[in-house]
């Protein structure tokens, strides 16, 4: 048992922060955006041979500082491309919301909710049923046939658009039965680093609070030496490390059936708590649209939000242990 | 980052698995058993015969030179088989690594082949009516005399103390000295004439932590571990042994609770109740969130010699999870006539200690705000 990271994974996790730190401060969000793609690709973070914990450690560090490319939505569909033997036409997405495609007559038609930076991206991977069987599609937004409408939500970072396809032409990646298992990777991936990024999201919140706390002067005192205030902090620490240590057990142990649904609900929980106790005691500065700090509560919101709209965790993990829920009378 | 045993680690737990299963008498009713002072006594020597005592102590102190990996797996093991108790834990695991550390060629000689056979017993004689969180208020004088000292004064809540024969007792030495400087450490004989140990009862009614009482008490001036005047510092290291096994042991026992949490829901039918499903699946979060970060406190232990900051949060969520857990176990088994319920009942009782032994909640939350996330003291 080792549940630390080897040198390589601590280089890999200093050098992303360090990078990050510089590209991306909480002064100057999205500055360098557009810039940041092909450093991120020459940089090795969309590496088709990441393994999992490397990938978490890029995801956490990608929510600590917002990274504001699409390299959550872009690294979860790798296992698509690398399967297709296809290579990354550039930043991509997949759908993950509701909403349902089918191929007819060689055309894609449907729709697909809230597909993330939809707008921002080279291919949008969709499935759609073949009637043999789920098919994985590379479409690009700006495709014929292909409608985006924008999907209010609580993160200005991370945008979301509503995908309808109307007699689409999209390239075939994967066909069945190739695709459904590569698909199901696919979802598992999304809900491990959108973890991960959450664990991030709410160090950095915790981060900003105890900065705060360290320095703000009421009352003759720092206010991180009111009990009040440095309790509320450190059962934030306790809420992050729990959920730091179950998304490291999903990356270690992947076949566990509870493990990626505890990481989800720990992290998503520990994000919107410590965000939420962040901005308490940041005071009236932290209440400010100028004050950064909404915006980590945001990515928290959007997180818990993707979290609420899919199968609930704890339900999950209840049937893992409990077995299925039977309604009371049934055999 | 892996979670699977290293081949070492493996064979040495599935050794000390066999060992236990033949060892550990197995419960007829599927409750934990309740062990006698004297079964306690019989498995600390148990243990020493079959090469588990000491682990971690070095090969030439008796020990077996392994390193807090195995410790870990020891408690984990032990904890899974419902072993009992170590009545002896203070001595194995904080008073003989202090002696290692710090005691003379004459304490080494004496103390630690006794507290490896079980002979010896050590309880913990730090706490006293005035100083609980604030330990450094304590008032127990140590007054030099010829030869020794003189001891006079009373802990309360000493773990073992009744099963004790020896008490790693913090006293004050130079009351004109700041608080944390005039203080020693000494390894008491508790047998000395003017020692009085008296049982004192838990509310779940166990009685298995005592009160010391102290009156014009000799020990010799050998008794003193490390320098005269150092006793704060060695009370602090002889916590610091445990710190990154401890926490292994206590995750792998709230393990053995949610498991049994597990049988008395579904013996029950409570596993169609949706609140029950929800707050058991919760508690399953905790407890692997727990348990994890456990781990992860271990393997920077093991790379750098020092649990990683992490380590300060299992104690805390240890015992709140544990005290939710058995409160849901009792409202789940009060629903029948079930011999389920009076064990759920007493482990409710019991987990009410949990929050205060060791440091409490609120002090730990205190140590997690000043030393790791670096707040200004709060006194
Ligand atoms: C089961 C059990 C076993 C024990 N075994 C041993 C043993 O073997 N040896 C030994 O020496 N001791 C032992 N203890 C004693 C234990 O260490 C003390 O009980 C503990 O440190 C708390 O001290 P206290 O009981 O005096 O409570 P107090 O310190 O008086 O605390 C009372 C309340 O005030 C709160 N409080 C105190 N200070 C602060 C602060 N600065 N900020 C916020 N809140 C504060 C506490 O959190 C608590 O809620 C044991 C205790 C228990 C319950």
């Amino acid at each position: 048992m080792d549940l630390s990271l080897t040198p390589t994974q601590a280089d890999i996790r200093a050098a992303a922060r360090r990078y990050l730190d510089d590209r991306c401060p909480p002064s100057r969000p999205a500055e360098h955006a557009a810039e940041l793609w092909p450093e991120l690709v020459r940089t090795g973070w969309l590496d088709p041979d990441l393994g999992a914990v490397e990938l978490v450690l890029l995801a956490e560090e990608s929510g600590r500082a917002l990274l504001p490319a699409p390299w959550w939505a872009t690294t979860r569909a790798v296992p698509v491309y690398r399967a297709a033997g296809a290579e990354l036409p550039g930043p991509v997405t997949s759908v993950d919301g509701t909403g349902s495609c089918v191929v007819r007559d060689g055309r894609l038609h449907g729709r697909c909710n809230a597909v993330v930076d939809a707008r921002t991206c080279a291919e949008i991977v969709v499935a759609a049923d073949t009637g043999d069987g789920v098919a994985l599609f590379g479409v690009r937004p700006d495709a014929p046939g292909v409608t985006l409408t924008d999907r209010p939500g609580p993160d200005l970072l991370r945008t979301a658009a509503d995908l309808v396809l109307t007699d689409v032409v999209g390239r075939l990646l994967l066909g069945p039965p190739a695709a459904a298992p590569v698909l199901a990777e696919v979802t598992r991936r999304s809900a491990l680093l959108a973890a991960a990024e959450g664990v991030g999201v709410a160090t950095r919140a915790l981060e900003f609070a105890a900065e705060h706390a360290r320095t703000r002067v009421q009352f003759g005192r720092p206010i991180g030496a009111f009990q009040a205030v440095g309790h509320a902090l450190a059962e934030c620490y306790a809420d992050v490390e729990a959920a730091r240590s179950l998304v490291y057990r999903a990356a270690c142990a992947p076949d566990l059936p509870d493990a990626a649904h505890c990481a989800t609900w720990s992290a998503a929980r520990a994000a919107a708590r410590c965000g939420e106790t962040a901005i308490q005691v940041c005071g009236g500065m932290g209440v400010t649209w100028e004050f950064p700090l909404h915006r980590w509560y945001r990515r928290a919101l959007w997180l818990e939000a993707r979290v609420a709209a899919g199968p609930d965790p704890v339900d999950a993990i209840a049937a893992a242990l409990l077995g299925p829920e039977t309604v009371e009378g049934t055999p | 980052m892996r979670l699977d045993d290293s081949d070492e680690e493996r064979a040495f737990r599935s050794e000390l698995r066999a060992w236990l299963r033949t060892a550990v008498p197995a419960a007829p009713d599927g409750l934990p058993p309740q062990w006698t002072d004297g079964e306690l006594r019989a498995w600390s020597a148990a243990l020493h015969e079959a090469g588990y005592a000491g682990l971690t102590w070095p090969v030439e102190h008796g020990g077996r030179g392994l390193s807090p990996a195995y410790q870990a797996v020891f408690a984990e093991e032990s904890a899974l088989a419902e072993a009992p108790d170590q009545a002896n834990v203070i001595g194995l695991n904080m008073v003989g690594p202090s002696i290692i550390a710090h005691g003379s060629e004459a304490q080494r000689a004496h103390h630690l082949p006794r507290i490896l056979s079980g002979e010896t017993t050590f309880c913990q004689g730090f706490s006293e009516p005035e100083a609980g969180s604030d330990l450094a208020a304590l008032r127990t004088r140590a007054t030099p005399v010829p030869g020794g000292y003189l001891l006079n004064g009373h802990k309360l809540w000493s773990s073992y103390a009744h099963l004790a024969d020896h008490c790693l007792l913090l006293a004050r030495t130079d009351p004109d000295a700041p608080r944390h400087r005039g203080l020693s450490c000494f390894l008491l004989d508790l047998r000395a004439p003017g020692v009085e140990v008296r049982p004192l009862r838990k509310l779940s009614g166990d009685d298995s932590f005592s009160e010391i009482v102290l009156r014009d008490v000799f020990t010799p001036a050998d008794s003193v571990l490390g320098a005269p005047g150092d006793g704060w510092r060695v009370a602090m290291t002889t916590l610091a042994h445990e710190r990154g096994t401890f926490g292994i042991a206590l995750t792998a026992r709230l393990a053995v609770q949610h498991a049994r949490l597990r049988r008395t829901i579904t013996a029950f039918g409570a596993d169609r109740d949706p609140v029950v499903r929800r707050e058991f699946a919760e508690l399953h979060v905790e407890l692997e969130g727990l348990r994890h970060t456990g781990y992860r406190a271990l393997a920077t232990l093991l790379r750098t010699g020092e649990p990683g900051p992490e380590s300060t949060v299992v104690k805390l969520g240890w015992s709140r999870a544990n005290q939710r857990l058995t409160a849901l176990a009792c409202r789940v088994a009060a629903r029948a006539d079930h011999p389920w319920y009076a064990h759920w009942t007493r482990e409710r009782l019991r987990a009410r200690t949990n929050t205060i032994e060791g440091g409490t909640s609120e002090v730990l939350l205190g140590v997690i705000a000043e030393r790791v996330l670096g707040l200004p003291r709060s006194r």
